[in-house]
């Protein structure tokens, strides 16, 4: 049943701009440290990171993975939701038999798969850049472009079931997205937070001891998810 | 044609302090359509998201196809299609796209898109995007969506709500052709009783959430009469023989107006009338229309 509400929902979320939002966050960040690094070639390549490009390419890109991931979890959250909200669809959808658990968790699974899209997007997008740069490719660093890809988006988790539990919650729009986009800016300072603040996760789950933040990050993505299902079920849908 | 597809008993929705629904009993048999009617805001669609399960009842329950809604939902959801008001197609989508959506949950064959579409006329435009189609052609699209799971009851909530005459002709037509050509029960709501009379077999009315008449559209008919009117060649003389009868009459523009009188009871007196060498121009019934009391229901909450 979950995998017929997918399905529909993969065929609901076309030219939503969902997987034109996937590409433009990954390869945009790819994009943005090809033009950091053909701009300023000589200085990165010669200088501050000489004898270890590649792990030159990899911190650069990481200052902007954490602000990334957020956002783009707030417009896709957004986009999964409206696809519904705009049509006003929910009545139709929710007059099928079909459970609500099965719906909620649909929706949460586009997003969890988009940003997956997303990550994986960032590795082949970086590898790709890194020898478009002449790094060399018999030493490209498989795993450390992997938990790059990764371990902040596993940290960012709270955050898509956050926007998504608002997003699907909300009709209106607006909070959830202006909630989403004053996070993500605020993950810019993510290295002044403590540890225990959500917001510090995508940025610790790459750079210090990653176990507590991916950890910490699954747990509390799958209690928002159980809070939202359990308020998604009892609502009364207009 | 006794058994009921849909019963409620002492269905109550309440906002707060204000009942939305209340003390109410929905009895719906099988094949028949049943007009649910009542003003903006009398509580019809929120009956009707109730009956869906899209909303939960304060008190009472609901028993669809002889089972409990809190229960049973989904085996129940499973027969019946729905439109609930305004259309809700996924407009970037084409027609197709979007029977195929809903026909992804329900599992149908795909054949089954193209069924629907012919039922409703739309398989010219069913490569199109909805958001180009009219409110109309819109609304004919629900319908296709609540008939793609070969549903046994079909809930129409204010179907015609916002068409033109033609569009209102289609549906219509559309509507009552659910019975006999697919042996669909058919529950319909609107504000209007002109739309549902032509196609509905037992109306309830409903006014501020409570039931005020449920019966045959044929009982609301016979409520409609209001009396007949003789113009014969010599009133006066007329007026004193039917009085002689023992029947209660008045003279009014030259003609004679008498009360609700049993149709042998007319032909009785049309026949002393004429062995009295009176000559009969008209026999008229004064009928009210259903219109008229369908207005006396909902402003007086039930017949006088």
């Amino acid at each position: 049943m979950l995998l017929r509400a997918l399905s529909a929902d993969f065929l609901k979320i076309r030219r939503r701009g969902i997987w034109f939002l996937v590409f433009l966050g990954s390869l945009g960040l790819v994009a943005m440290q090809a033009l950091n690094f053909g701009l300023r070639y000589d200085y990165l390549v010669g200088k501050v990171y000489k004898g270890d490009e590649w792990a030159g390419l990899i911190r650069e890109t990481f200052s902007f993975v954490p602000i990334a991931l957020v956002l783009g979890a707030t417009l896709i959250a957004s986009q999964i939701a409206n696809v519904e909200h705009l049509n006003n669809s929910w009545k139709q959808l929710l007059a099928l038999p079909i459970s609500r658990v099965t719906v909620f968790t649909s929706k949460y699974l586009v997003g969890v798969i988009a940003l997956t899209a997303a990550c994986l997007l960032l590795f082949a997008g970086t590898i790709g850049l890194g020898l478009a740069l002449g790094f060399g490719a018999e030493h490209i660093p498989y795993l450390k472009i992997l938990k790059l890809s990764f371990l902040p988006y596993l940290g960012a988790l709270p955050m898509l079931a956050l926007q998504l539990y608002l997003s699907l919650t909300f009709k209106n729009q607006a909070l959830p997205i202006m909630i989403g986009i004053t996070f993500a800016i605020l993950t810019m300072f993510a290295p002044n937070y403590p540890e225990i603040l959500p917001l510090a996760w995508p940025f610790l789950a790459y750079y210090a001891k990653p176990a507590m933040p991916v950890a910490s990050g699954i747990i509390l993505f799958i209690f928002i998810y159980l809070l939202g299902t359990g308020h998604f079920v009892r609502k009364d849908v207009d | 044609m006794s058994e009921l597809v849909i019963q409620t008993r002492d269905l109550n929705k309440k906002y707060g302090d204000r009942y939305a629904v209340r003390h109410l009993n929905l009895e719906i048999a099988r094949g028949e359509i049943y007009g649910f009617l009542g003003p903006n805001g009398a509580g019809k669609t929120t009956t009707i998201r109730m009956l869906l399960g899209l909303i939960r009842p304060t008190m009472g329950s609901i028993q669809i196809f002889g089972k409990d809604l809190r229960k049973e939902k989904m085996n129940i959801l499973r027969k019946v299609g729905s439109l609930v008001e305004y259309p809700s197609n996924y407009g970037h989508l084409t027609a197709v796209q979007n029977l195929e959506t809903v026909r992804r949950i329900l599992d149908v064959p795909k054949s089954r898109i193209d069924e629907v579409l012919d039922i409703v006329s739309l398989t010219k435009d069913a490569k199109r995007p909805v958001k180009g189609y009219s409110l109309g052609m819109k609304q004919r699209l629900g319908i296709a969506t609540a008939l793609l799971g070969n549903p046994e009851l079909l809930i129409l909530d204010e179907p015609t709500n916002g068409l033109d005459p033609e569009g209102i002709h289609e549906i219509r037509e559309l509507i009552r052709s659910m019975p006999k050509q697919h042996g669909i029960t058919v529950l319909v709501s609107s504000h209007l009783l002109s739309e549902v009379e032509q196609m509905a077999g037992t109306v309830g009315i409903i006014r501020q959430g409570e039931m005020v008449f449920q019966d045959t559209i044929s009982n609301l008919q016979q409520q409609a009469s209001a009396g007949f009117r003789l113009v014969v060649s010599e009133p006066q003389e007329a007026l004193q023989l039917v009085r002689g009868q023992g029947y209660i009459g008045q003279m009014e523009n030259g003609g004679l107006k008498l009360g609700q009188i049993s149709d042998p009871e007319v032909a009785l007196l049309v026949k002393r009338l004429v062995d009295n060498n009176h000559a009969i121009y008209r026999v008229e019934e004064n009928r009210r229309t259903l219109e008229d009391i369908f207005m006396q229901v909902i402003e007086q909450g039930g017949f006088q």
